[in-house]
């Protein structure tokens, strides 16, 4: 019954005319972010945290979210037309997507994509509703032990899911960790690795790094191979036939199940769901040999789970503060910049923003439907604008923003050097993601780990004489074990090739 | 690729020694437990070994287990990426002397036919959007602190 309350609360606070504008600029800034191949959603949320800083936080808070979904959508949009994922977890729709577009069938490519992700993201958010609730209150009996080793799950998550090494993914989240520790010492409050340098005692800035690691050398990896040509297809029918429809539903349904429970799960990150549903729905085809040749169902469901994933993914932010991915990373950022932190107490001492944001997410659904369905001619139109003018837009935009979170050159400089690090990283086929959760999870990491020691003054037994923090640990270590042995995406990729 | 792992690896096994060093000379523990030095220090020392490890691993593997992908770009792309590098670079050093205004709009004059757009009107058109238009926006509209520099603009 308070759930309920609480998110007809959510709805009064998020359906004014303000908070109803954020959510629709947020959409449409997010779909164009997912559209403009080489800004993808981390980087681009990343940007534009700075067009919020006059909003009050629940404004804020709902344009980036908008901004986040609206950028999975529009991913799809250059798979099906470029052939090149706007993001990542577009990845596998480019497979089917762009076969459909040689075919005449973009529009009901992109279609089918739009409903797909309106259903999922509207069943996940009714899911997210029931769970989050609970799963909050249970996150209040947690203290820094538990909060230390649910950390850590979610860092191995990430680590253990995110490429072909999983001593590169360790090491990884290691550097992410290393450069958290620059700063002020969280528990007692001494300078540490600041090098005198006073712009750094609030340490290195999550929000530039994020900008270099991912904007900047997106731009470089660009400048280097610029991006193809757009493929013209038909897009006057978005609706899919009875027949395609028949396909889909199923697709759709198993879709939003895979998204949304690897949503829950922290550190999954969004491509796993994509490529399970695409190899699901390879399976249970009667007809397998038409995935990889236009096949309507290995559009609808990764789409589907996609976005199903993407708002199952607030649950372990909102309720836990554990951040899935390097966008909710950067999401979690935009709360911190916003005074919030994310986790069990934002849950219970501000309802009223907290279940806001959750009714903005249906109506930020209801909106990218409105807004994919009759403008798809209008995004591709989009995709056209050559990449140059993508290019400087974009670095403009970082340079804007490194500079106007603390008003300070010294975040454009930091930057650029992450935005080279970040190129040759990517070059090396480094994975970035759990250097960023690494980044972000850093200081409270340490502060949990350091708490807890204090706690048993000094005893790491603490560890494994409690009962919930001896259950994540054991799955810490399971999961790094299993990743020795694991499908990584691009394994998945090669077995549904098979 | 092999050898950029090669390189990779020994260059984050030089930062966490570097961690290692600098936590050394925190204090490691105090009278409340541990302290600023304990955790970088593990993580330095964690790190190193995953260094190591990881150079071993690549150094054992078989030429091009690890990618087949060309490194380095082509003359035209270096000369692109060394173009948004530089023009960065003078972008952050003139941006609080000259203005948010000024250095973008020389940002996006110069950027635009280095990377092949060969149109005067459009760079013109597009660098006064970039310069003036985006300040516009930001510091009026929407509120964002951007510097003005020195002459005012």
């Amino acid at each position: 019954m308070d759930t309920l309350h609480f998110l007809l609360n959510g709805f009064a606070a998020a359906a004014t005319p303000a908070n109803l504008t954020f959510a629709l600029i947020g959409c449409v800034l997010g779909t164009l972010i997912g559209v403009l191949p080489g800004l993808g959603p981390a980087a681009g949320t990343a940007i534009l945290i700075p067009i919020t800083f006059k909003l009050d936080p629940t404004g804020a808070i709902i344009m980036l979210s908008a901004i986040y979904y609206g950028a999975m959508y529009g991913g799809t949009i250059t798979s099906v037309l470029l052939n090149v994922p706007g993001e990542a977890a577009s990845v596998i729709t480019c497979i089917d997507g762009f076969q459909m577009a040689k075919q005449g069938r973009g529009g009901t490519a992109l279609g089918i994509a739009a409903i797909g992700s309106f259903i999922g993201g509207t069943f996940s958010t009714v899911a997210l509703v029931v769970v989050a609730t609970p799963l909050s209150v249970l996150a209040l009996k947690f203290g820094p032990p538990e909060f230390f080793a649910l950390m850590l799950f979610g860092l191995c998550l990430v680590t253990g899911l995110a490429g072909r090494s999983l001593v590169a993914g360790i090491l990884m989240t290691a550097v992410g960790l290393l450069i958290a520790m620059v700063g002020i010492d969280p528990v007692r409050g001494a300078p540490r690795f600041t090098f005198g340098i006073p712009d750094l005692y609030d340490g290195v800035g999550f929000i530039p790094v994020v900008m270099g690691l991912f904007g900047v050398a997106e731009i470089l990896i660009t400048a280097e191979r610029p991006y193809k040509e757009v493929i013209k297809t038909s897009l006057a029918h978005l609706f899919p036939s009875a027949d395609e429809w028949r396909r889909s539903i199923g697709a759709i349904v198993r879709g939003t199940g895979i998204g949304f429970f690897l949503g829950l799960i922290p550190g999954v990150g969004a491509i796993i769901p994509t490529f399970i549903s695409y190899i699901a729905e390879k399976r249970v085809s009667k007809t397998p040999e038409r995935f990889g040749n236009g096949a309507i169902e290995g559009v609808a469901g990764p789409e589907t789970a996609n976005n199903a994933y993407a708002n199952a993914s607030m649950v372990p932010l909102l309720t836990l503060g554990i951040p899935s991915s390097p966008t909710i990373a950067v999401l979690m950022g935009a709360f911190i910049v916003n005074g919030l932190q994310p986790g069990p107490f934002l849950f219970h001492e501000r309802p009223e923003l907290v279940w806001a944001i959750i009714a903005s997410f249906f109506i930020g659904n209801v909106m990218l439907l409105i807004l994919n369905l009759p403008l798809v001619g209008l995004w591709a139109k989009i995709l056209e604008v050559p990449w140059q003018y993508v290019c400087v837009g974009t670095l403009l935009f970082c340079i804007l923003g490194a500079y106007s979170i603390n008003q300070s050159v010294f975040d454009v400089w930091l930057m650029m050097i992450f935005g080279i690090v970040g190129y040759v990283l990517r070059k090396l086929d480094f994975p970035m993601a759990p250097a960023i959760l690494g980044l972000i999870l850093g200081p409270q990491l340490e502060k949990s780990l350091r708490t807890s020691l204090e706690m048993s003054a000094g005893d790491f037994m603490i560890f494994l004489t409690r009962p919930i923090t001896a259950a994540l640990l054991l799955l810490s270590i399971t999961v790094l074990v299993v990743s020795a042995f694991q499908l990584t995406p691009s394994q998945i990729r090669q077995a549904s090739d098979e | 690729m092999k050898i950029g792992w090669q390189v990779g690896s020994v260059c984050f096994f030089a930062l966490f020694a570097f961690g290692v060093w600098l936590s050394l000379l925190l204090p490691l523990s105090d009278a409340l437990g541990p302290g600023p030095g304990f955790f970088p220090l593990w993580l330095g020392l964690i790190g190193g070994v995953l260094s190591v490890t990881l150079f071993v691993q690549v150094t054992r593997q078989p030429a091009g287990a690890a990618g087949e992908e060309r490194l380095t770009p082509d003359r035209p792309a270096i000369q692109r990426i060394l173009a948004v590098l530089v023009l960065l670079a003078a972008a952050a050093l003139v941006l609080d002397p000259l203005g948010f205004r000024l250095t973008s709009f020389f940002f996006t004059a110069l950027l635009l036919p280095a990377l092949g757009v060969r149109s005067l009107p459009i760079i013109a058109v597009f660098a006064a959007a970039s310069g003036f238009g985006v300040f516009h926006v930001f510091y009026y509209w929407l509120k964002v602190p951007l510097p003005i520099g020195v002459f005012g603009i």
